[in-house]
């Protein structure tokens, strides 16, 4: 992963030395990286070929119930067809430190591919990590395993489980009973799978028609009794190939670029510059200015990457857009351009927020309602105020919590964007936005 | 003995297998009937179908006496799966309060996932723990009414008894058994104060619905005393103050302050009103601090694995 960012950092830099009206200032900045991470083209690494769509998976259970076994398991009956490689039960580290925006997760990937599908599969060991996990976006999972041992059926704690589940919003649940070959009677399968549609519609989940696959993940991996082994881990794959929906792709939302710096080009006109965070924009696409108390609409007319035209700009690249009768002062930074109707400024939301504990970095104190830390998100910052939900009376470091931030201005925020908190020189949390809420007088009073 | 344990469940289940196959071949309607018996079973005990299911051939259908031989068998596995799991690294519990007149118990309890400690069975368990501790400490002191301020270690804990007759020890296997975790009982501390005194406290991380014994992440006990009224609301926000700024020790109430790493109580701003010391803010109230206790979920204890 590093290897491909660094091959990727490489090669925009060069395409950048060559550059360009719009990106000068940038290619300083990178061009210092690459001389260190040349190394990383050297190695002989196995590229990545995208020529699956990618999903985003994880198990849940209890820590006994084999949900590495399973991992295990499925990596070795898809590396018999080819395309992935084995990974031993040993090598599966259980619970990895892993850092993703500062914030220490103790979460374990692997990846694999079926005939469909490229998959990467996550497991955390409790249920803060899986929150962190959802917060920080490293991998939004798109379903989820729930590994249940036909030996103990549910735990007590499958319950906890499965309000994880709902709770950073997993909407596909796939259930494989592990352990088959360890019941002698198959009708106490019959019984642990009744009892888990039961209680997979009792959290609200399509118990009914919740694909179960019963198996057993020892027998796969130690290749005995294909019936229950490898062929019920082909099976389960094939239900998750089929139950979980793919992702929508980013590519196919509105667009959507936080502009980063705007240029007026003598005899051309004003230039936004930025990056595309999603969708697609087209040369005589119409197109919104949001943000900063301002919002109007015109047409795209160029739009231009590395010194060079192009007909169209897709979710990630590094763009400028020349825009019909725009004048410099009109835009600035922290506004964005988007397709006309699909954003709109808010300024009060209810956020599911991570503060980083005094070793990520963060405040050494805990904070109180009324709280004032700057908010960043996309191209923007502003000054918020917390209110701390009503059951709740102070927030600890290392904590995540559901929180109510009022921003001084209102700024483009929408369901699902994330942003950090700052205060002063440190970053103290970082969040995503669950909830749009109007606002009201009382919020207006007192910025001080 | 739990060799002579598993010999005893082989012959068990030897039995049961021979017992099965006579019921599959005479009459498949009975089997019927077992089975809505058994997923009732299943749910009011939420004992494992293999056990249930045992315990039903064993009385030939009887639920109750199935039931109680099930409680039985459950306290013995509890205390072989305890062995087992025994050593596996418990980070994660919960902190527990529970506050009587002049006396309060402060308990911690450990398990290995969050997940755990948030199930309701092990709230229970933490439960138990907090009212044993209690009536430990009330059969010792009587009605003496000195200060007394006692920890207990993961032994001491064991040895107590719940009100009602099981040993802490036994209902921890239970647990232990019923959740398929490793459990262990941390530590506890005690207060009991003279009349004129007040015992503050503040659970972090609450959860809802706990009336008698509140549980959290964090947890402080502050003993003070008070001249004038609002003692529960002045105790609540010392105790907050202490679980926020973790003061390792008490200090003097004219102490002058060393900034941000302050780590003497009263001299450290004050959480609440940071524009004031706790001691000005003490001074103010016409009350004093004697003694505090802060217990963070996971912090130090006996994790020697580690």
């Amino acid at each position: 992963m590093a290897a491909l960012m660094g091959l990727r950092s490489c090669l925009s830099s060069a395409l950048q030395l060559s550059t360009s009206w719009l990106l000068v200032h940038k290619s300083y900045r990178l061009c210092a990286v690459p001389l260190a991470q040349r190394g990383f083209a050297a190695e002989a690494k196995k590229v990545f070929v995208r020529d699956k769509p990618h999903v985003n998976i994880g198990t849940i259970g209890h820590v006994d119930h084999g949900k590495t076994t399973l991992t295990a398991a499925i990596t070795k009956v898809l590396a018999d067809a080819g395309g992935t490689r084995y990974k031993k039960y040993e090598d599966i580290d259980n619970a990895p430190e892993e850092k993703a925006r500062g914030i220490t997760i103790n979460a374990s990937h692997v990846e694999y591919v079926t005939p469909n599908r490229h998959y990467s599969h996550t497991d955390c060991p409790g249920h803060a990590d899986y929150v962190k996990n959802m917060i920080t976006g490293t991998a939004q999972l798109d379903g989820c395993i729930l590994v249940v041992a036909a030996t103990d059926g549910q735990m007590p704690q499958t319950r906890e489980h499965l309000l994880l589940a709902r709770q950073i919003g997993v909407e596909h649940v796939v259930v494989f009973i592990n352990k088959a070959d360890a019941v002698e009677d198959p009708e106490m399968l019959d019984l642990v799978e009744m009892e888990i549609r039961e209680l997979l519609t009792e959290f609200g989940y399509d118990g009914e028609n919740t694909p179960v696959v019963t198996g057993s993940a020892l027998c796969a991996l130690e290749n005995r009794n294909p019936e229950m082994g490898a062929k019920a881990v082909l099976k389960l794959l094939e239900v998750v190939d089929n139950y979980v929906p793919l992702p929508k792709r980013e590519l196919d939302k509105p667009f959507l670029m936080p502009i980063e710096t705007v240029h007026s080009i003598p005899g051309r006109g004003t230039v936004v510059t930025g990056t595309l965070e999603r969708g697609v924009i087209k040369k005589g696409d119409e197109c919104e200015f949001v943000g900063h108390s301002r919002s109007f609409k015109s047409v795209v007319t160029g739009i231009e990457m590395f010194h060079q035209s192009l007909e169209r700009a897709e979710a990630g690249d590094n763009m400028g857009a020349l825009v019909r009768g725009l004048k410099r002062d009109d835009v600035r930074r922290g506004m964005v351009m988007s397709k006309p109707g699909s954003i709109k400024p808010h300024q009060k939301v209810k956020a599911q927020v991570y503060v980083l504990s005094k070793e990520e970095g963060g405040r050494h104190k805990p904070f109180m309602t009324n709280f004032m830390p700057v908010m960043f998100s996309l191209t923007w910052d502003m000054a918020c105020r917390i209110i701390l939900p009503g059951d709740k009376e102070m927030i600890m470091p290392g904590e995540d919590a559901s929180l109510i931030l009022t921003l001084r201005q209102p700024m483009v925020l929408e369901k699902g964007q994330r942003f950090t908190l700052r205060d002063g020189n440190r970053t103290i949390g970082t969040g995503l936005v669950t909830e749009i809420l109007p606002i009201t007088e009382e919020d207006q009073v007192n910025w001080g | 003995m739990a060799l002579l344990y598993s010999v005893l469940r082989c012959v068990r289940s030897h039995i049961t297998q021979v017992h099965l196959r006579s019921v599959h071949t005479t009459s498949p309607h009975h089997l019927a009937a077992e089975k809505s018996l058994l997923l009732q079973l299943r749910k009011s005990t939420g004992y494992t179908f293999a056990n249930c299911k045992k315990a039903l051939e064993k009385f030939d259908n009887d639920v109750k006496q199935a039931e109680s031989w099930l409680h039985e068998q459950a306290q013995k596995e509890g205390w072989s799966k305890a062995v087992r799991l025994e050593g596996r690294r418990t980070k994660e519990g919960l902190i527990g309060h529970l506050i009587e007149d002049r006396a309060a118990v402060m308990v911690e309890v450990n398990c290995e996932t969050d997940f755990v400690a948030r199930n309701e069975k092990f709230h229970s368990l933490v439960r138990d723990v907090a009212f044993a501790t209690m009536a430990h400490h009330r059969s010792r002191t009587g009605s003496r009414s000195t200060y007394i301020k006692s920890l207990l270690s993961t032994d001491d804990l064991s040895k107590l008894t719940v009100p009602g007759g099981a040993s802490l020890a036994d209902r921890l296997a239970l647990a232990v058994g019923r959740l398929g975790e490793n459990i262990a009982l941390r530590r506890a501390v005690v207060l009991g104060v003279p009349a004129e005194w007040n015992i503050g406290s503040y659970v972090h991380g609450a959860l809802p619905g706990q009336t008698d014994v509140a549980m959290g992440r964090y947890g402080a006990l502050v003993v003070f005393q008070s001249v004038r009224g609002e003692a529960e609301t002045l105790g609540r926000k010392l105790g907050q103050h202490i679980v926020g700024e973790a003061p390792l020790s008490l200090g003097n109430m004219d102490d002058l302050s060393c900034g941000d790493t302050e780590t003497r109580l009263l001299p450290q701003s004050f959480l609440a009103d940071p524009s004031k010391t706790v001691a000005q803010y003490l001074s103010e109230q016409g009350a004093r601090v004697l003694d505090f206790v802060r217990f963070q979920r996971g912090e130090g204890g006996h994790d020697t694995e580690e």
